[in-house]
């Protein structure tokens, strides 16, 4: 465990999210109340449509919060503009989809470098191919992730999401497209450099074992979150 | 499962498929109903145009046929036959002369007028529009001592007269009766120089004015029920009157010069609507492939569910088929409703009556280019969607297999493109031109694919060139463009093609419209003067030298003949060149000379002594004679006022028609015409401040000399390019629509994955301007390869336009292309930023959440 700076790294405060459908406005996060300390790790875990990749999403200031307060890295994010969360985003954040989201005309290389290039890196593609050195796929840098299997797409993510050495790690089921024994390698090495980088994990899982891995599990029913569920920490003392 | 349920499986499918409706095909059905339009639009108004003339063939000549002849009337053997072939005979003279009158007060004005001497049966078809509306015969009637003629409003604005008022012509007094509103066989006159006026012939008898040697067409308008008496009468005349000079005409082509320049200009709109359908095929082969790539994952999970390739490509033919049929028939009502609404609107300026209506055969003829067109650009993105494997649904969606699609489509596609080439060569009623044009849409089409597929190689090795590494917006553009998934290709072919028709056309419009002002030589006469008689030539050199501002005068002795023998063969069965046919189709300026005219460059033989006094022997122009096949020490016929004159090819010299001074095909020594009665011609190059007092001391004192102003006939010859240009402008307008449907379709197709990369990019903490400068810098470097092949093809396709099918001088301006490539990949940028804006506003997570 790294050093934990004072105060939490993340506040969320009756955060509400109401999205509009086809059959009217939709509430999907409906007051959270939540702090993360920094370099802990937590799990939100809970069945699916209870809002857990939208409270993500805000999170990473990817879909603005409707009211409340979303305060990252002692930053209020609700107030920011678009540019400002990309920006805010590039010096704070890595994030890693279920469906990795790679850019899909660059290479593995390229596409673990293109965030330290955006902050202006002279030594973004130097760093890049460390990283991806670091998830083991050195010998796939030349690749277009559509000759990569779903395991290296995700380790590409992974690599592009830790190389600008971010605060804030945010994973929304990481695992969720891979098959068990690629996941279980996916979420050792998502743990291994959230605690090598000392960054704040924020992980979505469906997944038991990844869930119980992390320091603490909070619980999301109806866009709330269940206080009768149990954190994994408490749960293993 | 039935064999027969079986076999409509893909078509229950398809069915399935289309009940979300067609609003992903809104770009397939634009780009295929205005290309389909464009060509039905062109073919019913040139149908209209054809059957006007058919219709009113008869009228437009004045006569069901008609004999001319040259400067000379019917001889009496001539005149017999014609009364015992015809129901009826009339006879028009036709000649330039100068009317001269004006107000009282005001010294006497000036004006060339085309002047119609008619008999009393004239007219035999169609009748003459008067104003006051009274008859033609009382029109004509002498009134108050003197002759009636009625005049175009032109003429009596342009003398200041009005009916009831007397001018002369040639010098000869006429009563203006009453102004000719319209004249049912204007169109078949052809080319006139000055405004009209018709007087009885006999008026004219005694006058001076049609004497032999001077210059007028006699022409005898015959009534002949029979069209069969009509072929067996012109086969009769040839016969019987081979060498008199004697041409024919009837109602089955009253106006052929019309008709050469309706069929010209409508083979040329024709193959620009081609040219427009090609563009659109372009919009319609993205459309396509863009709707395939979002079924992707439907097709893979049909595969997955037992579908085999051959059903899924006839699954998604059967539903471009049907969206092809509802697109040709857009396009078909468009086509036949725009000439139909909007004719009688441009009937007045149109030179024959029209007959709008809906026609089968260029209905038709489109319809068939719309679905070839929309077969030949959609099969390829098909063959390419039924080869998508199943596992898809495990990747991301851009895996591409970069060898060709199943050799049977590719065939297939083949097959269709050629059925196309040949049907548009077949029914255009232009082969060459068809197949000129279908080359060189496909060499562009060759050339684009070459640029983008170098594009896209070069993007791809820059974009991992080392000294690019901290150049993220310039790396982001060339990785889209040279990265796997992009649509380099799509998007330089749709926008290279549609920018190349463009400014081809903007380059053929911009010739046309500067055509007659580049091609004016610096030393233009400033007026010929004809009909000169022997004894006039001396004096008037005399005055017309004594005039301030005058320069150089030329003049020459001036025959018309006609070639009758090439080499001692008859004309009609010598093997020439098509380019020199129309040397042997009428009647030529001929003229003799014992010395060199000045200027004259011999390019080979001699010429002959200044006494020479042996067999004729002509000097025959170079460039024509080469046409005609003929060379020195060859031999050549021509009658002249009846007599045949064989004449030895002496020289062969340069003859330039462009600087409009006096050249002559053929100049004979003078010996070989001695005794003919002829007039002389002359060149006067004046300033414009001296054409005045010129025009009015000539006209005093010679009146039956005609004075043709050069800048007169210049605009008469512009008014005809004038309505080139403004058909070419209608189809540039056309083929614009259809270019800016095919960039908007582009720019739409590639907006989901530009929304889709904004999305990702903002994850990793991309700014919008720098995502939006990215996709500016991939439009512009895109455009930019687009735009380079546009400017040089689009400047070979106009020359080649220009050169062979309007036959024009073609010069490159490559400021107005350059104009025209810019403005379009400015157009196309702007459209890509119009459709990239939203997306990048769009918050990145429900992007994100429509792609998991």
């Amino acid at each position: 465990m790294t050093d934990v700076t004072p105060g939490p790294a993340i506040a969320l405060s009756q955060l509400a999210l109401t999205l509009p459908s086809r059959a009217g406005l939709v509430d999907i996060l409906r007051g959270v109340d939540l702090e993360i300390a920094a370099g802990t790790s937590v799990g939100i875990v809970g069945p699916s449509g209870s809002g857990k990749s939208s409270l993500l999403m805000v999170l990473g200031g990817l879909e603005r919060a409707t009211s409340g307060h979303v305060t990252v890295m002692g930053e209020e994010l609700t107030g920011l503009g678009e540019d400002a969360l990309a920006r805010f985003r590039m010096r704070n954040m890595g994030i890693v989809f279920q469906s990795f989201h790679l850019i899909p005309t660059m290479t593995a290389l390229e596409n673990a470098a293109a965030p330290l290039e955006l902050a202006g890196r002279r030594d973004a593609f130097d760093r890049a191919a460390e990283e991806l050195d670091a998830v083991g796929l050195a010998h796939r840098a030349d690749h277009y992730p559509a000759q990569l299997s779903g395991g290296e797409q995700q380790r590409v993510a992974l690599a592009r999401a830790v190389a600008p050495r971010p605060s804030i790690l945010l994973a929304d089921e990481p695992t969720g497209n891979l098959d068990a024994a690629t996941g279980r390698e996916i979420s050792e090495l998502l743990f291994s450099l959230q605690s090598r980088h000392g960054a704040t994990l924020v992980v979505v899982t469906h997944a038991p074992a990844l869930a119980q891995a992390c320091d603490r599990v909070v619980t999301m029913r109806d866009g709330r979150l269940d206080p009768s569920a149990v954190p994994a920490a408490e749960a293993a003392e | 499962m039935s064999r027969l349920s079986r076999a409509l499986l893909p078509l229950r499918f398809a069915a399935r498929e289309l009940r979300g409706g067609v609003s992903g095909f809104r770009i397939f059905l634009a780009c295929l109903a205005l290309g389909v339009a464009a060509v039905a639009a062109v073919g019913s108004v040139r149908m209209a145009i054809n059957e006007g003339l058919i219709a009113q063939g008869a009228v437009i000549l004045g006569g069901d046929a008609q004999v001319t002849t040259t400067y000379r009337r019917a001889s009496e053997s001539e005149r017999a036959w014609m009364e015992a072939r015809a129901d009826a005979v009339s006879e028009v003279v036709d000649f330039r002369s100068m009317a001269v009158g004006g107000p009282e007060d005001a010294p006497p004005r000036r004006v060339l007028t085309q002047v119609k001497a008619v008999d009393d049966a004239y007219p035999l078809a169609g009748t003459v529009t008067l104003d006051p509306a009274i008859a033609l015969d009382a029109a004509l009637a002498h009134q108050d001592g003197l002759p009636g003629a009625v005049v175009e409003r032109a003429l009596a604005a342009r003398l200041g007269l009005a009916p009831g008022d007397r001018y002369e012509i040639g010098g000869v007094p006429f009563r203006i009766s009453a102004l000719l509103v319209s004249e049912p066989d204007r169109a078949s006159a052809g080319f006139g120089f000055g405004p009209r006026s018709l007087v009885s012939a006999e008026a004219l008898h005694g006058t001076g004015l049609v004497a032999p040697g001077s210059l007028f067409e006699t022409h005898y308008r015959l009534k002949v029920r029979e069209e069969a008496d009509l072929v067996s009468a012109e086969a009769d005349m040839d016969a019987r009157f081979p060498d008199s000079g004697l041409r024919w005409r009837d109602r089955r082509q009253a106006a052929p010069g019309i008709e050469r320049f309706v069929e010209r200009i409508g083979a040329f709109l024709v193959l620009v609507g081609l040219a427009a359908l090609a563009v659109g095929g372009v919009g319609i082969a993205a459309a396509v492939r863009s709707y395939l790539e979002e079924k992707t994952e439907t097709i893979a999970v049909l595969k997955s569910l037992g579908a085999s390739g051959r059903m899924v490509g006839a699954t998604y033919l059967a539903q471009i088929g049907a969206l092809a049929v509802l697109g040709v028939g857009f396009g078909l009502a468009l086509g036949a409703g725009l000439p139909l609404a909007l004719g009688p609107l441009f009937a007045d300026r149109l030179p024959v009556p029209a007959l709008f209506d809906v026609y089968a055969a260029p209905l038709a003829e489109a319809g068939l280019y719309g679905l070839l067109t929309a077969l030949v650009f959609a099969l390829w993105p098909l063959a390419r969607a039924r080869e998508v494997r199943p596992a898809a649904l495990f990747r991301d969606l851009v895996e591409r297999v970069g060898r060709l699609p199943a050799s049977n489509w590719v065939i297939a596609t083949g097959v269709a493109g050629l059925a196309l080439a040949g049907s548009a060569t077949w029914l255009s009623g232009a082969p060459k031109l068809a197949l000129g044009v279908i080359g060189g849409v496909a060499a562009t089409l060759a050339v684009l694919w070459l640029s983008a597929a170098l594009l896209r190689r070069m993007a791809a090795s820059l974009a991992r060139a080392r000294w690019l590494r901290g150049w993220p917006v310039l790396r982001l553009s060339l990785a889209a463009i040279g990265g796997p998934g992009g649509d380099t290709a799509g998007a330089v072919l749709s926008l290279g093609l549609g920018l190349t028709t463009l400014a081809a056309i903007a380059q053929i419009d911009h010739n046309l419209r500067t055509t007659i002002a580049q091609e004016l030589p610096d030393r233009a006469p400033a007026f010929f003067l004809i009909d000169i008689q022997n004894d006039q030539r001396a004096p008037i050199l005399e005055t017309l030298q004594a005039e301030p501002g005058v320069g150089t005068i030329q003049t020459a002795p001036m025959l018309r003949g006609i070639v009758t023998q090439l080499d001692g063969v008859p004309a009609d069965e010598a093997e020439i060149d098509p380019e020199g046919a129309w040397i042997l189709r009428g009647d030529r300026g001929v003229s003799y000379a014992a010395e060199p005219p000045a200027g004259t460059e011999l390019l080979a033989g001699a010429w002959w002594p200044e006494d020479y006094a042996g067999p004729p022997l002509v000097s025959f122009s170079e460039e024509h004679a080469r046409e005609l096949r003929l060379d020195i020490g060859d031999t050549l016929t021509v009658s002249v006022l009846g007599r045949e004159i064989t004449a030895e090819i002496a020289s062969l010299r340069r003859v330039d028609f462009s600087d409009m001074g006096i050249n002559f095909l053929m100049i004979f020594d003078p010996g070989a015409f001695a005794g003919a009665p002829h007039t002389h011609i002359a060149t006067v190059y004046a300033g414009a401040e001296a054409e005045g007092p010129v025009l009015a001391s000539i006209g005093a004192a010679y009146p039956n000399v005609t004075a043709i102003g050069v800048r007169e006939a210049i605009a008469r010859v512009s008014d005809g390019l004038d309505q080139i240009a403004s058909a070419a402008r209608w189809a540039a307008s056309a083929v614009l629509a259809v270019g800016v449907v095919v960039l908007i379709g582009a720019a739409a197709a590639g907006a989901r994955r530009r929304a889709y990369e904004a999305a990702i990019l903002k994850v990793i903490g991309a700014e919008r301007a720098r995502i939006l400068g990215s996709f500016a810098l991939r439009a512009a470097l895109t455009g930019g390869a687009a735009g380079g092949a546009a400017l040089i093809f689009s400047g070979v396709g106009a020359w080649a336009v220009i050169t062979f099918v309007l036959e024009g001088q073609f010069v490159l301006e490559p400021t107005i292309a350059i104009a025209v490539v810019l403005g379009g990949a400015l157009a196309s940028l702007f459209a890509g930023l119009v459709f990239a804006l939203p997306a990048l506003g769009v918050r990145p997570a429900r992007i994100l959440r429509s792609r998991a």
